[in-house]
């Protein structure tokens, strides 16, 4: 594995030149927080940041996203025949996602890209896309990566890793797709025969720093049922307010919603984010709700992260420690305690 | 180029001001075309998302019609709606829908004179601002593109 | 604050002893610095854990929507204005509810505190109106007084009106009226900078519908944005929705909302959603002299009406 060194002017002045390849996709302040951001001319990812509220799950699958559109004016030659929407996916270097996020891609992906269906506009997004990591030095009190199959510098779906050493950086190219990008930002100096040894020593603190541990083995034996029947579901979730806060802010949640929108003769097919927490979510035709409950909403969207996903894909649980949800809930609602108390 | 002409959609009371425009017709009482009349049982009826579906639709005015205070032909519905129309009207204004989009009046079913005078009003006050600008419901650039 | 929780605890450790609730709502203690979680006591033992500070953000009536059995509810001021709405709108009854009041001093404001850290909590302490709040950066002590959210700074009623067995003896009210400073400076911008000002405002909205999930007041079966015949506004991120959604939904409060803060302490994204529902509580403060929740026994604003009402706009 080839370890480049760049100091930080380097960075800048690369980051930039690489914008004449790829479009650029990064980390910038928005409002009181950062957030993942196409990069206009001559702006720098800010590598300093500490967390983007929303994940950059986004880049690949967006909160509303278009995906056919149709005429029903008779006169039109394809009255009534659904069109692909004509989207351009041109290479896209996004620079600064953290290695939990990346890993969270690739469970996304276990969803959008199966044997049976793929889903188009995912795939073209996400294989557009080179992934340029950024480690996490300081875990937040709220990060349980370690216990989720990723880490800190976890390397999972990225093609570049880069660390900051505080003095300048160090970017381990993990593909092809990485050096390509390091080409194309003109990165060429070989970092020093220490580098290795210093990425592994600033991997090893960064996770020693981690507070946050959840352990699943013993939900990885129980059954469903006995799990889903649990007499603590309704006690458990009581604090819920069923807002879609947790699942909008998750980097793995990936249910949508599809809906038309007509405007005179023309209309459009969206694909919008859609969240377990609502009870249109289940709501059939007929009008029965199978989870007429707001608890039975909560218990689906842990069963589904911690049991149904591990049981399906044996990838491990659907939940990559980033700690969005345990932040941003309203009413702390902690997946840990909950992961605690089926794991008894 | 020719004259802005705009939209408006006339919410009118069956009781009232719905009787107040087919008076204004047979007798003959000149306003410009620019309403589309959508009639309903009561201003009472009337709720703040039938104005917003308008506004999303991209109509350039607004005008709800009722009975005179005191006239409901269910005894009270049009003072329940003049409550709930000074708080819409205050909401929206306070958005940045420009005051003089959104009109309300009371006109009993003898009143065509009134009501061809209030269209008159409403018409020439919408065409001052000029085409609505805001809350418009637009298409997704796909659908251009396509 | 100690005493109150002390207090609480064994008020309710009583109801639940002696049978008159069988369940209290309350707070228990959360896992994060700064944030506490709503919680259902069912037993003696469970009201042990039940706790009072100001990291209690969440409306609590929100929680006594429909139920059935009798339940003790600890309720601040806000709390327990929107239990009257409750009572007054048939979501429960009188009887079954019985509030453990509490003389509320007012919650800090979450994006305050985070501001103080200077980054991630990792620690909060509240001791005798003194906050510290610990980060990587070091400690800091701030009075909670400098701390509040906006709505508890200008809170009128920070005293429950409704008070089965107050947990501590009524604190002084801070204010004798309304500040609405912020919805005036609103209200003199011209139309083009008020459509701005908002579109700002809600830009990173994502429809999460937090701000409705934790009002006490959006209890409908089927909310408007989940009609389908006819659809009234998009699902997705078209700031045209958004919009539309924010506005009906201030509109759906008006005249019943407390200004309890707990939408805009629920807002992931830090929106200042209380600008709407604010404007429309002036509104009905300046022109009906109403105010939500007092008692059991007015019906709210746009539930009402007098013969001379205000009607200087209509022709």
């Amino acid at each position: 594995m080839k370890i480049l060194h760049i100091d930080k002017a380097s960075w800048d002045k690369g980051v930039l030149k690489s914008g004449e390849t790829y479009r650029l996709t990064g980390p910038v302040k928005d409002k009181d927080t950062h957030a993942f951001k196409n990069l206009n001319d001559g702006e720098l990812p800010d590598m300093g940041y500490v967390e983007t509220k929303m994940s950059p799950k986004a880049l690949l699958f967006p909160r509303s996203e278009v995906m056919l559109t149709y005429s029903t004016n008779p006169h039109d030659g394809n009255c009534n025949i659904m069109k692909e929407a004509s989207k351009a996916y041109p290479p896209r270097a996004v620079i600064g996602i953290r290695p939990f996020d990346a890993k969270a891609i690739q469970l996304v992906k276990l969803n959008f890209d199966t044997e049976e269906y793929k889903d188009p506009y995912w795939l073209k997004a996400y294989e557009a896309c080179t992934f340029v990591g950024l480690a996490i030095n300081q875990p937040s009190i709220t990060d349980f990566s370690t216990s989720c199959n990723t880490g800190p510098f976890d390397e999972t779906g990225l093609d570049v890793l880069v660390v900051d050493t505080g003095h300048g950086f160090l970017a381990k190219i993990l593909s092809t797709k990485g050096q390509a990008w390091a080409d194309a930002a003109g990165f060429n100096i070989e970092a020093g025969a220490d580098a290795a040894s210093k990425i592994t020593a600033m991997k090893k603190e960064a996770e020693a720093n981690i507070v946050s541990k959840i352990s699943v083995d013993k939900i990885a034996g129980k059954t469903v049922l006995e799990l889903f029947d649990a007499g603590h579901w309704e006690d458990t979730a009581f604090g819920c307010i069923n807002c879609g806060t947790c699942t909008f802010a998750c980097p793995t949640c990936w249910c949508f919603d599809i809906q038309d929108e007509t405007y005179g003769t023309q209309g459009v097919r969206i694909k919008n984010w859609d969240s377990c927490m609502t009870g249109l979510f289940t709501m059939h035709g007929s009008g029965h709700n199978p989870r007429e409950y707001p608890y039975q909403r909560t218990r689906q969207r842990f069963m589904h992260k911690l049991k149904y996903f591990m049981d399906k894909y044996q990838e491990g649980i659907m939940c990559v420690g980033c700690g969005r949800c345990i932040k941003q809930c309203p009413a702390n609602i902690d997946i840990r305690e909950i992961c605690n108390t089926m794991n008894q | 180029m020719t004259e802005f002409e705009p939209k408006i959609i006339t919410f009118l009371c069956n009781w009232c001001s719905y009787g107040a425009a087919d008076l204004a017709g047979v007798s003959r009482f000149q306003y410009p075309p620019n309403m589309r009349v959508i009639r309903v049982p009561c201003s009472g009826r009337i709720s703040p998302k039938m104005v917003l579906a308008a506004l999303r639709k991209g109509v350039d005015g607004i005008w709800v019609s009722g009975c005179h205070p005191g006239d409901c032909h269910y005894i009270e519905g049009n003072y329940y709606a003049r409550r709930k129309f000074t708080l819409l009207k205050e909401l929206l204004e306070f958005q940045g829908i420009e005051p003089g989009r959104i009109h309300f009046s009371w006109i009993s079913s003898a009143e065509g004179v009134k009501f061809a005078q209030v269209a008159n009003e409403v018409i020439s006050e919408v065409k001052k601002l000029g085409p609505a600008k805001h809350f418009i419901k637009c298409a997704p650039k796909e659908i251009a593109a396509a | 604050m100690i005493n109150y929780t002390e207090n609480i605890r064994k008020i309710s450790g009583d109801l639940l002893k002696s049978g008159k609730v069988d369940v209290v709502i309350g707070y228990k203690k959360g896992t994060l610095p700064g944030i506490n979680e709503p919680f259902l006591a069912r037993t003696p033992e469970d009201a042990q854990k039940l706790v009072w500070d100001s990291q209690c953000r969440l409306n609590l009536a929100n929680y006594l929507t429909n139920r059935k059995e009798n339940v003790g509810i600890v309720a601040k001021g806000c709390d327990s204005r929107n239990i009257a709405t409750h009572i007054i709108e048939h979501r429960v009854t009188r009887e079954q509810v019985t509030v453990i009041g509490v003389p509320c001093t007012g919650m800090t404001d979450k994006n305050k505190l985070r501001e103080l850290a200077g980054g991630e909590i990792t620690a909060l302490t509240e001791k005798d109106g003194i906050i510290t709040v610990t980060s990587r950066h070091g400690e800091k002590t701030v009075e909670k007084q400098d701390l509040l959210q906006s709505n508890c700074a200008n809170c009128l009623h920070r005293n429950p009106v409704i008070n089965d067995i107050p947990c501590a003896d009524p604190v002084p009210e801070i204010n004798t009226a309304r500040n609405d400073a912020e919805i005036k400076a609103i209200e003199a911008m011209s139309p083009a900078d008020k459509w701005a000002f908002f579109e700002d405002l809600l830009s990173t909205c994502t429809r999460c519908y937090a701000c409705k999930n934790a009002c006490p007041l959006c209890y409908c079966p089927t909310c408007f944005v989940d009609e389908s015949r006819p659809q009234w506004v998009g699902k997705g991120d078209d700031p045209i929705d958004v919009r539309t959604y924010h506005t009906l939904r201030a509109f759906h409060c008006a005249g019943r909302c407390t200004d309890c803060g707990a939408c805009e302490a629920a807002c992931p994204m830090n929106i200042k959603v209380r600008l709407l529902t604010g404007k429309m509580e002036k509104s009905c403060f300046e022109r009906y002299g109403w105010e939500a929740g007092l008692n059991t026994e007015v019906r709210p604003a746009l539930d009402t009406f007098t013969l001379h009402d205000p009607e200087e706009f209509i022709k």
